[in-house]
């Protein structure tokens, strides 16, 4: 049942952290991205077999072989399908160790089995009854695994939530830098490092991992942007600290520096509708430009403080705000910055409107050739268990919802627009197994 | 009725899943203000002249880190950001992680580390060796990741008698012995500045004043007594409970001094009807226990049959020629635990024993009630045996026949009769977000934030 439980081994030469990749963890991220890239259900076929025999093999050395009678109670998670695959292996191992089945009041023993569990493992349980003497016990324990899942309902336009990459570290943000109908190379931001992988085969391959130095300890909520440049590099943005990469000569290199520069809402390179990596695929959208936003990130927070660069109107501040998002207009650009009072700041420039509405505190802008070409994906707020997405138009200035929630196996703990403007890069942290998970969402139109 | 693990589990994560809402973004700022039963004379975490109590571990978790967390079963790293066993599990290596520093501002050394478990653990052999602590034993210890992780085995700066410094999310601003604990983030936090600039426990109030602080909006964070979960009502705050991390037992001072004296042990046992005492005294909170450890930790808690058995206890009553009145003790500050005393005192009597209820002094046996020490199972097995004189079950392999056995073996020496494994209640305010229960059933505020109650 228990086993001592080693990470890395320490000495000196290949000391590994215990969050670096292992094997388990390449794995599990093909296993994520086959299963979830192609649409399938992921199926956790058990094999039980070995303590189906381990157990019967017990029970039998108590009773000998026989006639008896089996109860089988399922007081574990296992699911009834399994319960009962439990229930039949345990049957025909009995029976191949020479045990016939009868009714209890005809057997010559009766097993009453419990299907339990600990933190680690299943344990089954058998109380073997032979005639008035005492019962005798006898059990074996099989580790656990997981699972997860996801729903979805109808609305105008469908949020898709395509998959890029999981992972058991921190992901703050990914960007996509070459894609051919799905995307072919990206780049992770970690807690600590930015990887690239490139797709080959089907699978993953890491080109390299480059790490974030930094001399102050990360805020709890540590935040961080990945954004494409002109020049052909990638910039990650993380708290007090720029890291700029180039991506396209080998070997990748970074230069980190101390940085109080504001971050990027809207880049410069999506109001020329092109991608600054060629093949990162781009834009479908038209309609009015989006024109550039930054805005100064509170460097030991999880907020921006409030201060934009340039102006909106008439507003160089607003309330200090975790994520904003746009929504173009045909003479101006109406912002919406998700602030840290728990409300929805919307600023046209002139005014500065405190909404009512319930959204969570991750929002982002996107624009599209659907509805009216501009949509604003927002998490939930609430008491929720899992969390979700959903996209809103603006009409006027209430939101209208347009598409269906989309379900996250856990919170979503980032949420940005991607350089070309028309998807986002959604991050949530699956509650079942403590892995980041970061999906593309993309909208399509009457669907 | 039988409960069973999976439910304590099912609930436990849906709990946490519950308790961690992020689906609005951390906010920073404000103090939490918290109250507790407890009130430990001590912040030492290794200070044993002060008994384990979940307030305790919560304090110390606010305070300290360990080198390791243990969660589901599993090492996290913690103050070590990675370890090896070594010589089959007697030799234990833990290297520490770089930069981390106390709240007095001098850094976390190995030789800090290994002078603080030594202190909590006098008979380890434990040296600094680099950038590493190591750990020696006298035999294999496969349960050593899981037992650093224990809240005792905090890694402590000590400076003279009472002086303690820590490194965990918080500091200490003012200690006012056994009354009130006030504590303010530490900016440098190794893990991240926490999102509450501090934090206030006031200790030592009775589960009534806890209520009424929450009710009145002078707390934000109380317990709840298990007996007084039933009643709580929603209007008041957000109730939530761990799994069954308490053993409340009838403990006898000594080994059973001969065979007719176990028959009498054995027939008290068997005598206590758990079963309407779960109905009545502690109005259905928590579950009758028949064995030392839940099921949700043994994973066959149930097979130990806590159903009262009358006659049975009557025939090995009457096999004794005389038994002699036995002295019950009880804390005489926990009201339940009087009822408690006095319900098992009738029960004893309809099987012709006799118990006389002691609030003080010195008793033949004692209601106790035990925080299980981890969700690891021989850990939690080992802590009982040291809090009721029970003989430590060696644990020899890893299979859960052993433990099985282990555990038999100690219910057949008649030294504990257990009664009830009950949970933790606490109870929050609306605003009090992303704070979560351990499975220690220790709070974890690391990460909580208070935002606009809803």
């Amino acid at each position: 049942m228990r086993k001592a439980i080693y990470n890395s081994a320490i000495p000196k030469a290949n000391l590994k952290s215990v969050k670096q990749s292992s094997c388990r963890a390449s794995r599990f991220r093909f296993a994520f991205w086959l299963g979830l890239v192609l649409s399938t259900t992921a199926a956790f076929a058990a094999d039980w077999s070995a303590a189906e025999q381990q157990l019967a093999k017990k029970i039998v050395a108590v009773t000998g072989p026989g006639t008896l009678s089996l109860t089988v109670e399922n007081h574990s998670s296992l699911g009834r399908r399994d319960s009962d695959l439990v229930q039949n292996g345990l049957r025909s191992a009995l029976e191949q160790s020479g045990i016939h089945f009868a009714k209890s009041d005809q057997a010559a023993a009766s097993v009453a089995l419990t299907l339990s569990e600990n933190e680690n493992s299943y344990v089954w349980v058998a109380e073997i009854h032979q005639g008035a003497g005492e019962s005798a016990i006898a059990m074996v324990s099989v580790p656990r695994s997981g699972r997860s899942g996801a729903a979805s309902e109808s609305m105008p336009i469908t949020l898709r939530k395509i998959p890029l990459w999981a992972q058991d570290g921190r992901i703050l943000d990914v960007a996509v830098l070459e894609e051919n109908g799905t995307p072919s190379r990206i780049a992770v931001l970690g807690g600590e490092d930015v990887s690239v992988y490139h797709l080959q085969n089907g699978k993953w391959q890491i080109e390299q991992t480059l790490q974030t130095g930094h001399t102050r300890p990360w805020p709890l909520d540590v935040r961080g942007r990945l954004v494409p440049t002109m020049d052909h590099t990638l910039s990650a943005y993380l708290p007090g600290v720029i890291c700029r990469m180039t991506v396209t000569a080998v070997p990748l290199t970074m230069t980190c520096h101390g940085s109080d520069d504001p971050w990027p809402i809207v880049s410069g390179t999506m109001t020329m509708n092109s991608s600054v990596f060629p093949s990162a695929g781009s834009s479908t959208a038209t309609g009015p430009a989006v024109p550039a936003l930054a805005g100064f990130f509170a460097s030991t927070r999880n907020y921006f403080t409030g201060v934009l660069s340039p102006a909106v109107g008439k507003f160089s501040t607003v309330p200090k705000f975790y994520t904003a998002a746009f929504v173009p207009r045909e003479t101006y650009t109406l912002w919406l910055f998700a602030s840290a009072d728990g409300k929805v700041h919307m600023v046209d420039g002139m005014n500065d409107q405190r909404s009512s509405f319930e959204w969570g505190s991750d929002i982002a802008g996107v624009r599209t050739a659907c509805g009216a070409g501009s949509q604003v994906l927002a998490t939930t707020s609430g008491d929720q268990a899992q969390d979700s997405i959903r996209a809103y138009e603006f009409p006027d200035r209430d939101p209208v919802a347009v598409s269906a929630a989309v379900d996250f196996p856990g919170p979503v703990s980032a949420l940005w627009t991607e350089a070309r403007g028309d998807s986002a890069i959604a991050i949530a942290r699956n509650r079942d197994t403590g892995s980041y998970e970061a999906f593309r969402l993309s909208l399509a139109c009457g669907q | 009725m039988k409960l069973f693990a999976c439910h304590w589990l099912a609930a436990s994560s849906l709990l946490l899943s519950l308790l961690a809402r992020a689906e609005t973004r951390p906010q920073y700022g404000g103090t939490l203000r918290a109250t507790m039963h407890a009130a430990p004379e001590t912040l030492d975490p290794a200070d044993n002249r002060v008994p384990d109590s979940f307030a305790r571990r919560s304090v110390t978790s606010l305070l300290f880190d360990t080198l390791v967390t243990w969660n589901m079963g599993h090492a996290q790293p913690g103050l070590a950001d990675s370890w090896q066993a070594s010589k089959g599990n007697q030799r234990w290596q833990f290297r520490l992680r770089h930069g981390v520093k106390f709240h007095d501002g001098t850094p976390l050394t190995s030789e800090v580390a290994a002078a603080s478990l030594r202190f909590a653990n006098p008979a380890w052999s434990v040296r600094a060796d680099g950038d590493s602590v190591i750990v020696d034993c006298d035999e294999p210890n496969p349960e050593m990741l899981a037992e650093v992780a224990l809240s005792r085995n905090a890694i402590v700066k000590r400076d003279g008698e009472e002086k303690v410094s820590g490194t965990g999310p918080f500091h200490i601003v003012d200690w006012q012995l056994g009354k009130k604990l006030t504590l303010a983030a530490e900016e440098e936090c190794w893990r991240g500045r926490p999102f509450l600039d501090g934090v206030e426990i006031e200790m030592g109030r009775t589960f009534r004043d806890e209520a009424t602080a929450l009710e009145t909006g002078r707390a934000d964070l109380v317990e709840i007594a298990p007996e007084q979960a039933h009643h709580f009502s929603p209007a008041r705050g957000r109730l939530v409970s761990s799994a069954p991390a308490e053993l409340m037992a009838i403990a006898f001072a000594r080994d059973a001094s001969s065979p007719d004296e176990k028959l009498l042990r054995e027939a008290l046992g068997l005598s206590v009807d758990r079963g309407s005492i779960h109905s009545v005294l502690l109005q259905g909170a928590g579950q009758p226990a028949g064995g030392l450890l839940p099921t949700w930790i043994s994973g066959f808690g149930f097979v130990f049959s806590s159903q009262a058995d009358l006659k049975k206890a009557r025939q090995l009553r009457d096999q004794v020629h005389t038994a002699r009145a036995w002295t019950i003790g009880y804390d005489a500050s926990d009201p339940l635990a009087r009822l408690l005393v006095e319900r098992i005192a009738l029960n004893a009597k309809d099987a012709a024993l006799s118990l006389v209820p002691k609030a003080v002094g010195a008793s033949d046996l004692r209601l106790m009630r035990i925080p299980l020490a981890s969700s690891d199972p021989w850990i939690a097995l080992g802590g009982l045996a040291a809090q009721t004189g029970l003989s430590k079950a060696k644990n020899n392999g890893t299979s859960v026949d052993e433990l099985f056995t282990a555990e038999q073996a100690a219910l057949a020496s008649q030294r504990v009769a257990p009664l009830f494994h009950l949970p933790i209640f606490y109870a929050a305010s609306a605003s009090l977000r992303d704070w979560a229960l351990r499975m220690d059933g220790s709070l974890d505020l690391a990460n909580a934030w208070l935002g606009a109650a809803k």
